[in-house]
């Protein structure tokens, strides 16, 4: 059977600041002006936020030789919080603070100089960031209070916290397989920014990001090929 | 522009108008001219409607497109309406067949969808919806053409019309068990005669005006042109058990003025039809509001109720609409009705509580032609079990036959004053009187599993929009034996107050369960001057005004 609202008139919350009743039992009860407050927060109110979680891969060749990337494994790993006010219908401004774990695999050839010439079974570079991201809203399309269709234009900046350079050596004949995982690369780059483009509608968007700065620093930087600029990926709202 | 009224609608049409000493024909149902069709034909790509009632065009046009609409002679305004809203409305599973063979449990809960309308005072005056025609606007009516529960109605050939405006052509049983459900709790029958509805002689309009699987804004426009068609074929009473909410609006635009829908309902109104709407299946997510075109104000909006409990049932939307009364009665939100496959399924939504007032209204049409649609609203709203108490979540409460079918109505015979408000220095108190504090004895019933809960308890757990409601499974042994005592076939004798403000806009309202006489103590510095509190109790209402 249905198990509607019984509360006991001493314990239920008052409905106008006082005690209204006593002993009684309340079967239904509606305060009108809280229920119906006006609200600034939803997908098409003044403030909206929300997680969200989106993979992009990274696409397009490096600058030179030495480094060939296993395309669809490489790529950034996103989860953050997205907030956006909203000015107008077909206008909103946003900013995303997110982590980003960002993989390159790299495949194992002849031209190989990045980060070592040297051969292994398994080999990849991860870069774990904490970015943040601003970006202009433009909205089509008569809606209600849900998202609708949309175009970004982004911003985003970040720091790596922490970055490894993983590769798992073959056996040998006196020696097992060995892994090594190196932290703290001195050769990338801390601070990365870029900008970019999202298309989406709903909860769902496909994002493409350019990368502004060098993977990698210092003198690493004429040393190595710049990695692939772009990642191309789907993100997923979670609201 | 001219309009002959005498071949432009067909006789019932002009009956209506003429019944209602409306004019034959107005300037909304003067054709839009041919030569702006033409013109907007020559610039847009599509033109998908023209619409007399708004003397409007509807297209398919790009925004430079929209431009030189625009700069068009006789063209007032272009408004976008995006053609689609990607997200994906909640998809029907598989055709449920429904149950062919009828518990004890399900020819009870029949039996109640109609008895707490008062349907026996109907029958026993032999008020069935005979000569009423009555227009229903669903995603599609599966099935209809084969179910048994339909059987006279098609063998009299009381389905005079049909037509699919989403496909443009006329067959609506292909798809949609949506319509079949709404359709049987007007005019089904179960194989033992039980009617499921109030009006199972009326004569029937079915439109499509829904999509299965997603929300376009061009179902408004279907329901636009399915109301023109339904007023040019003569309906008397729209039942609409459908409503648009969060994909398209914000709940402070449920004002009646806004969506097309809601505007279209109004004008409907104004040409002598009843129009009876869902009030919508959000009272228990974020929406919790009415959506339109319930949110109508000439739309009789008609909210869910719990058979269980006979209060409001948690998804039943809630009103009011820009400050005025909705839903305006209420209905069984649990029913029994016929399934597509031949059998019947007990499934819930405020989309089920409409049919069973719009098949009453069609009762008392029959009785009385001389009412004017609006007279006939009134008279709904009066006959209602608070009448004159309201609330947002029962608006007047539900509808009564004997209102009607009794020579003196209720309004003559007063229920006797059950209560008395009581001024103690601070506080209002309000005592009920020892003659109205009698409380009879249980009564057996016949058979107890006859009056076993109709609710499972996660049964109204995420009811989808009106329109889109899925079948409810039955409760089973186990639940019955868990909680086998039977429920009241009588509604249960609650205490209702509300607290209003000079306008009668509430300010806070409350159902209790009278188990004392003292039974209410309000302190008077919480009310405001001008303020009204009003108090129903065994169908007698008395209000307190605050000086």
């Amino acid at each position: 059977m249905r198990k509607w609202l019984l509360l006991s008139g001493l314990a239920i919350l008052p409905l106008l600041g006082a005690p209204m009743a006593q002993a009684q039992r309340v079967l239904l009860q509606a305060d009108v002006a809280q229920d119906t407050l006006p609200t600034s927060s939803g997908p098409n109110r003044t403030y909206f936020s929300h997680l969200y979680l989106g993979y992009a891969a990274a696409v397009g060749r490096a600058s030179g030789p030495g480094v060939d990337l296993q395309f669809g494994r490489s790529g950034e790993l996103q989860v953050g919080w997205r907030n956006k006010l909203r000015l107008h219908q077909a206008l909103a401004l946003g900013l995303d603070l997110r982590y980003a774990r960002l993989g390159y695999y790299l495949k194992q050839n002849d031209q190989k100089t990045v980060p070592t010439a040297t051969r292994y079974e398994r080999e990849h570079i991860t870069l774990s960031q904490l970015q943040g991201e601003a970006f202009v809203r433009l909205s089509a399309g008569r809606r209600g209070n849900a998202i609708g269709r949309y175009v970004d234009l982004l911003g985003w900046g970040g720091w790596v916290m922490g970055s490894s350079h993983y590769y798992l050596e073959a056996a040998t004949a006196t020696a097992k397989k060995r892994q090594v995982t190196e932290r703290g690369l001195r050769y990338v780059q801390r601070w990365p920014y870029g900008v970019g483009l999202r298309l989406g509608s709903g909860r769902y968007a496909v994002t493409g990001r350019y990368r502004l700065s060098s993977t990698f620093a210092g003198a690493a930087q004429s040393r190595y090929p710049e990695l692939p600029r772009w990642t191309v990926g789907l993100e997923l709202g979670w609201f | 522009m001219r309009l002959q009224p005498a071949t432009y609608f067909v006789p019932q049409a002009q009956a209506r108008r003429r019944r209602q000493h409306l004019p034959a024909a107005d300037s909304t149902d003067f054709p839009v001219r041919p030569d702006y069709v033409r013109s907007v034909q020559n610039l847009a790509d599509t033109v998908t409607y023209v619409s007399r009632w708004f003397n409007a065009v509807a297209c398919q046009a790009t925004p430079a497109q929209a431009v030189a609409l625009q700069r068009l002679p006789g063209v007032r305004a272009v408004v976008a309406r995006t053609p689609i809203d990607l997200a994906p409305a909640s998809r029907d599973d598989a055709p449920e067949p429904g149950e062919k063979e009828i518990t004890a449990a399900d020819r009870q809960l029949a039996r109640r969808q109609t008895a707490s309308l008062g349907a026996a005072a109907f029958t026993k005056a032999g008020l069935a919806g005979q000569g009423l025609r009555i227009a229903i606007f669903d995603v599609g009516f599966l099935g209809v053409d084969r179910h048994p529960a339909f059987q006279q109605l098609l063998r009299d050939k009381r389905i005079v019309a049909t037509h699919n405006f989403v496909r443009e052509h006329t067959s609506v049983f292909a798809s949609g068990r949506h319509g079949t459900e709404v359709l049987s709790c007007i005019a089904g029958v179960l194989p033992d005669g039980t009617p499921l509805g109030l009006a199972p002689q009326a004569e029937f309009l079915l439109a499509r005006t829904e999509r299965l699987y997603r929300e376009l804004y061009v179902e408004e426009e279907a329901w636009l042109a399915a109301v023109e068609w339904a007023d040019r074929n003569g309906a008397d009473i729209i039942n609409s058990s459908l409503g648009y909410t969060n994909r398209r609006y914000f709940p402070e635009q449920m004002n009646g003025r806004t969506s097309l829908v809601a505007r279209a309902a109004e004008l409907a109104a104004r040409k002598g039809i009843l129009v009876v709407n869902a009030a919508g299946n959000d009272g228990d997510d974020d929406w919790h509001t009415i959506g339109t075109p319930a949110d109508g104000d000439s739309v009789l909006a008609v909210g869910g109720l719990d058979p269980d409990t006979y209060l409001h049932i948690d998804f039943s939307s809630y009103g009011p609409a820009a400050g005025r009364l909705k839903p305006n009665v209420v209905a069984f939100g649990t029913v029994l009705a016929a399934a597509p496959g031949g059998g019947y399924v007990r499934t819930q939504g405020t989309s089920f509580s409409s049919p069973l007032v719009a098949g009453f209204a069609a009762c008392v049409w029959q009785q009385n032609r001389k009412l004017s649609v609006m007279e006939l609203f009134g008279k709904l709203q009066e006959s209602a079990t608070l009448y004159p108490y309201y609330d947002y979540a029962h608006g007047y409460g539900t509808p009564q036959a004997s209102f009607f079918v009794t020579k003196v109505g209720r309004s003559v015979v007063e229920a006797a004053p059950s209560f008395d408000f009581v001024r103690q220095d601070s506080m209002l108190a309000v005592i009920i009187r020892p003659a109205a504090s009698f409380v009879p004895a249980h009564t057996l019933p016949l058979y107890a599993d006859s009056v076993v809960a109709v609710s499972p308890d996660n049964a109204a757990d995420n009811v989808p929009a009106v329109g889109r409601e899925q079948p409810l499974r039955a409760p089973d042994a186990t639940m019955l034996v868990e909680d086998s005592s039977p429920l009241a076939l009588t509604p249960p004798r609650y205490l209702y107050w509300h607290l209003a403000d000079q306008r009668g806009v509430l300010r806070s309202y409350e159902v209790r369960d009278v188990t004392q006489r003292a039974v209410l103590r309000i302190p008077l510095r919480l009310l405001q001057p001008g303020d009204q509190v009003r108090v129903h109790y065994r169908g007698y209402t008395q209000s307190y005004l605050r000086p």
